[in-house]
């Protein structure tokens, strides 16, 4: 009898159980999706490091290529448990020649976005795996680009390039794009090519020519190794680094990964949203059939039952479609987080999915045995009138239509609909703000990344223009070269009418101490040359004027233990300066480490690293105009504005948010438009009685269209008010720390932008309008003989 | 001039995909200020000849002309217009809409219609709705939910609610059907006064008591009007014992 009763109620209760059927494959495809992307990217960077062997640390150098002095001390360290060296050369834009472009026919020119090597397919340290996740093989003749690399100079498997070293100059094809873990990241300002032995052997055997060596090493103390490498006063490139600080590269592609985060935990939230919506809303339909089984004698356990192998069936079929569903939903979420990061996508990813469909089929039969044993409780009749017991001694209706002098009827019912029953509306308040929340968080982060006064957080003075001439390294060895380039920028801009002061920041790397000399830290020195007169931001205290003034990070003043009055040292090869530290910045440059000292100190060349870039200020001239002047005076430069030059330092993350902004804004349109038609289809589906009486009473369909329109904007609106103050309030919590940990210890979070609180309200409005609208041309198929269908 | 003019009404529902003719070439007149009650057995089409000839059902052949206008050949919107101005509605259920007290619910389609915009007219909308109730003696139940008052209570509500755009025609579908006998007695009160005052009424009853209230009652049987007998006007209480027995013995002859 039971299967009979299940067979006609699911036939005769289609729109119910249709709308049930489809939330309940709603909420599997976010659970099962959101989860397995929840395990995929909480550890895939310490599982892609794994793989990849990263070493306990490593150092760059340049070297001859064959004995040096690194080699010598890692060579007698006992605490040293395996080391090796990776040798290769740095390239510079003119070594680099495009000389085939599938995307851009014509390019020729190849512009690095950072330190550039070329080298080996590494076997024991830092390997590199392809896109797909497997190990990398080159054919002769082939070459291998990292994403960042290639994405910036539209090259694909295919194209080709040659490539100078010394005198050697070959030409490869591009034969695969790899992930490198060690310095794959966006963050990580090297960047390294690979090619095949032979290939590498021809460069190498050239004499004269400077090697760039890659130390990695394992040790079994690493205390005692960084003790004893710190004594040491090596001249090197990069300092000796370990798996944590390649892990907080990491972070600007785990920003994305953080914001993928929080839109599945948004997605779960919503499936456990709408299935507790749809379980107790389909269950209140049936309050009144419940009664009458009750009334004829049915047992409560017969009773719940029935409802128990109702859900069964549905949540089954549900939880399989929405399992099936999960698959294309999650891949394509997770796609855009994990450009850069080998995923393994193995057996055990399905598992989980499965386990989350189950666990939905689960909630599904709790919350209908919980919603049903309530049922228990009460009378027959009360359940045959709707589960009230008919006393109530208060008006319900919260707003009085007759105080209302102005409101237009339609407007008023959907307005106290709503008061009246909150938490039947609710689980679309709660959608929208989620919604409204996904798209202002990272938005904050995208507009914080792009304000005007961001550069002054990476270490620079905002100017005009950002110059790359592509002799970043030449500068280190003859920094009278740097001179000379930014005298003749202004010379020749000059001689074009225009006004203009150039400056650089020179980096330097310096062991530097407080009290024990043996006990040194090594990050970058700036100091600003040229021309231009520049003032940098300051945290507390002030900028250094003279010779022996220096101002820290925070990072850095924490780390060394020392503040503004103190005196810390620099120890260079001839000599050690004392320097007093004046004041403390912020910096998300070198993970929030370094220091600046005035023009006026003295720095030894010997320790120089080398300028991010040339910096343009010209008089009179916004920064579009200068760049574009700039680029037709100087076409062999690559002229950038702020948005561009920040964008080639932290490898186009900000492409990348844009890029997962709008996913992110398609997915909230799509799930707002997909839950505002299912709640409105079944809150519809209930209320065609009332549809009918005020059809019969004279409310036309555009009237009741309205009124069913009405609520769901009045929702929206409510949703993106609320979702806007809570992004504003959670925004430091949840996209500050992500800058904290690159250095940005105090930047003020951009949020009261125009897109905030006028572009996107605006499209989330008109786009779940029209959903909404459209939704609610259903009035039209209400049959005014329905108005005996009230309950 | 007649209020309602019906001309070769016929009704077909389709029913497991054979034809069911509900209503069978009805003719009749309901002239202006007239009280019609409908009479006939449970399924003889009642009910869809109130819903039919009011617009709130589609017909399948033939013509209703309300105040002159053909009400088949209207669009929903300007049906909807001559449901909101010219015409109340009474269902044997009291329906009204859960989340508005018994007053909002009342001048609801006051407000609704092109009338109730305005500050002025809203506060005459109010006023009028105050005397409808009290008239009704409902007044002091107007704050409440609907859930705390009395079936003849919600009843009188819903009469204020069909009266509130002072139409030109109520029709009313078994008013007194969920109603005790003193309710139902009040109820029929307050239609006669109301159709003393101009308004005119067509009802549908299975109660003779009911009907023999009415100037005119129809008998329909099988979608067909089998008959017609006409009291005249109601004169009062009074009058009630000799209508009854006249409409009683008139019914049996109809087969009732």
């Amino acid at each position: 009898m039971f299967l009979r009763i299940l067979k006609k109620d699911l036939k005769r209760k289609r729109t119910m159980n249709v709308i049930l059927l489809l939330f309940i494959i709603l909420a599997s495809m976010f659970l099962a999706s959101s989860v397995d992307n929840l395990i995929a990217v909480s550890g895939a960077i310490d599982r892609f490091l794994e793989i990849s062997k990263v070493p306990d640390s490593f150092a760059i150098a340049l070297s001859d290529g064959r004995t040096d002095a690194i080699d010598s001390f890692l060579e007698a360290q006992e605490g040293v448990l395996e080391y090796e060296m990776i040798d290769g050369f740095n390239l510079i834009n003119g070594d680099v020649k495009i000389t085939e472009c599938q995307a851009d026919a014509g390019r020729t020119r190849y512009e690095r976005t950072n330190t550039l090597f070329i080298g080996k397919i590494p076997t024991n340290f830092m390997k590199i795996y392809t896109e797909e996740g497997g190990p990398l093989t080159l054919k002769p003749g082939e070459i291998a680009f990292p994403r960042l690399e290639a994405d910036n100079n539209n090259l694909q498997v295919g194209d080709k390039v040659s490539i100078r070293v010394g005198g050697e100059v070959q030409e490869f094809r591009i034969g695969a794009i790899v992930k490198d873990a060690v310095f794959g990241s966006s963050m990580m300002g090297f960047k390294r090519l690979f090619i095949g032995d032979e290939e590498f052997a021809r460069y190498a055997r050239q004499e004269n020519v400077v090697h760039t060596r890659i130390y990695n090493v394992n040790f079994a103390d690493e205390e005692k190794f960084r003790s004893d490498w710190r004594k040491q006063d090596f001249t090197i490139i990069s300092a000796i680094e370990g798996a944590g600080v390649v892990r907080m590269c990491y972070i600007m592609d785990m920003l994305v990964a953080g914001i993928l985060i929080v839109v599945s935990i948004c997605l779960i939230l919503l499936a456990f949203l709408v299935l507790r919506f749809t379980i107790v809303f389909t269950l209140q339909e049936d309050y009144k059939e419940i009664g009458i089984m009750k009334a004829i004698g049915l047992k409560d356990a017969g009773i719940k039952g029935l409802y128990l192998i109702k859900y069964l069936v549905l949540s089954v079929a549900g939880a399989l479609a929405g399992l099936a569903c999960s698959v294309p939903f999650g891949n394509a979420v997770l796609e855009r987080a994990i450009a850069n990061i080998v995923v393994e996508r193995t057996g055990q990813n399905l598992m989980v999915k499965i386990v989350c469909a189950a666990a939905v089929v689960g909630i599904v039969l709790l919350f209908c045995y919980l919603s049903t044993d309530k049922l228990r409780k009460i009378s027959a009749l009360n359940a045959i009138r709707n589960g009230s017991d008919g006393e109530r001694y208060r008006a319900k209706s919260p707003l009085k239509l007759g105080k209302r002098t102005r409101m237009r009827p339609y407007f008023y019912l959907a307005a106290n609909d709503i008061l009246s029953s909150v938490r039947r509306f609710g689980t679309l308040l709660v959608t929208f703000c989620l919604g409204m929340m996904l798209i202002l968080l990272p938005l904050s982060a995208a507009n914080t990344l792009q304000s005007d006064g961001i550069i002054s957080e990476f270490s620079l003075s905002p100017s005009d223009a950002y110059v790359d001439t592509g002799k970043g390294e030449a500068y280190t060895v003859d920094m009278d070269s740097l001179f000379h380039d930014m005298e003749e920028v202004e010379s020749m801009l000059a001689e074009e009418g225009i006004e203009a002061v150039t400056g650089a920041d020179m980096g330097y790397m310096i062991p530097c101490y407080t009290d024990d000399p043996e006990d040194c830290v090594n990050y970058y020195v700036l100091q600003a040359v040229g021309n231009w007169d520049r003032h940098y931001s300051v945290l507390a205290g002030r900028e250094p004027e003279l010779a022996n003034e220096v101002m820290i990070t925070e990072m850095t003043a924490k780390e060394l233990d020392a503040g503004i009055g103190d005196t810390i040292h620099f120890k260079m090869a001839d000599r050690t300066e004392e320097m007093i530290i004046t004041g403390t910045y912020q910096s998300m440059m070198n993970m929030g480490q370094g220091y600046r000292v005035s023009r006026s100190a003295q720095m030894d060349p010997a320790y120089a690293g080398g300028i991010l870039c040339m910096q343009v200020e010209i008089e009179g001239m916004e920064s579009e105009e200068a760049c574009e002047r700039l680029r037709e005076i100087f076409p062999d430069y690559r002229i950038m504005d702020a948005r561009g030059f920040l964008d080639n330092m932290i490898g186009g993350i900000i492409e990348q948010i844009d890029t997962l902004m709008y996913f992110i804004v398609v997915l909230v349109l799509v799930i707002n438009s997909l839950i505002t038609v299912l709640i409105m289809k079944t809150i519809m589906a209930k209320e065609r009685g009332d549809i009918a009486l005020l059809k019969s009473i004279g409310f036309g369909d555009r009237s009741l269209a309205g009124w069913q329109t009405a609520r769901v904007l009045l929702i929206l609106a409510a949703s993106v008010v609320l979702g806007t103050v809570l992004s504003n309030l959670l925004a430091p919590y949840l996209i500050g720390p992500i800058f904290a940990m690159m250095g940005g210890t105090s930047i003020e979070l951009v949020t009261g932008t125009v897109e905030a609180y006028v572009y996107y309200p605006l499209l989330l409005l008109a786009v779940t309008g029209l959903t909404a609208v459209l939704c609610a041309g259903g009035v039209k198929k209400v049959d005014l003989k329905e108005v005996n269908d009230i309950e | 001039m007649n209020t309602l003019t019906v001309k070769d009404l016929c009704k077909t529902y389709i029913i497991n995909k054979r034809q069911n003719n509900v209503l069978k070439n009805i003719n009749m007149e309901i002239r202006a200020g007239e009280m019609v009650a409908v009479m006939g057995p449970s399924g003889s089409g009642k009910s869809t000849l109130l819903y039919t000839i009011s617009g709130m059902d589609h017909l399948t052949a033939g013509r209703v002309d309300f105040f002159g206008q053909d009400i088949s050949t209207l669009s929903p919107s300007e049906m909807s217009e001559i449901r909101l101005n010219q015409m109340g509605f009474i269902f044997q259920q009291m329906y009204m809409l859960k989340n508005l007290s018994i007053y909002d619910n009342i001048i609801l389609p006051a407000y609704q219609s092109a009338n109730g915009r305005g500050k002025e007219k809203r506060r005459e909308i109010n006023d009028r709705a105050k005397e409808l109730m009290h008239k009704l003696g409902i007044s002091e139940v107007a704050a409440h939910d609907i859930n705390e008052v009395s079936g003849g209570q919600l009843q009188r509500a819903c009469i204020c609610r069909s009266l509130i755009n002072r139409p030109k025609m109520i029709f009313a579908d078994e008013p007194t059907g969920a109603l005790n006998q003193q309710n139902s007695r009040e109820v029929m009160k307050e239609l006669n006064r109301i159709n003393a005052e101009g308004t005119t009424i067509m009802l549908v009853t299975h109660d003779m008591k009911v009907a023999a209230k009415s100037d005119r009652v129809l008998y329909i049987e099988d979608g067909n009007i089998k008959g017609e007998y006409t009291f005249g006007r109601y004169g009062g209480q009074e009058e009630d014992r000799e209508r009854e027995k006249k409409l009683s013995v008139w019914l049996m002859e109809m087969g009732f």
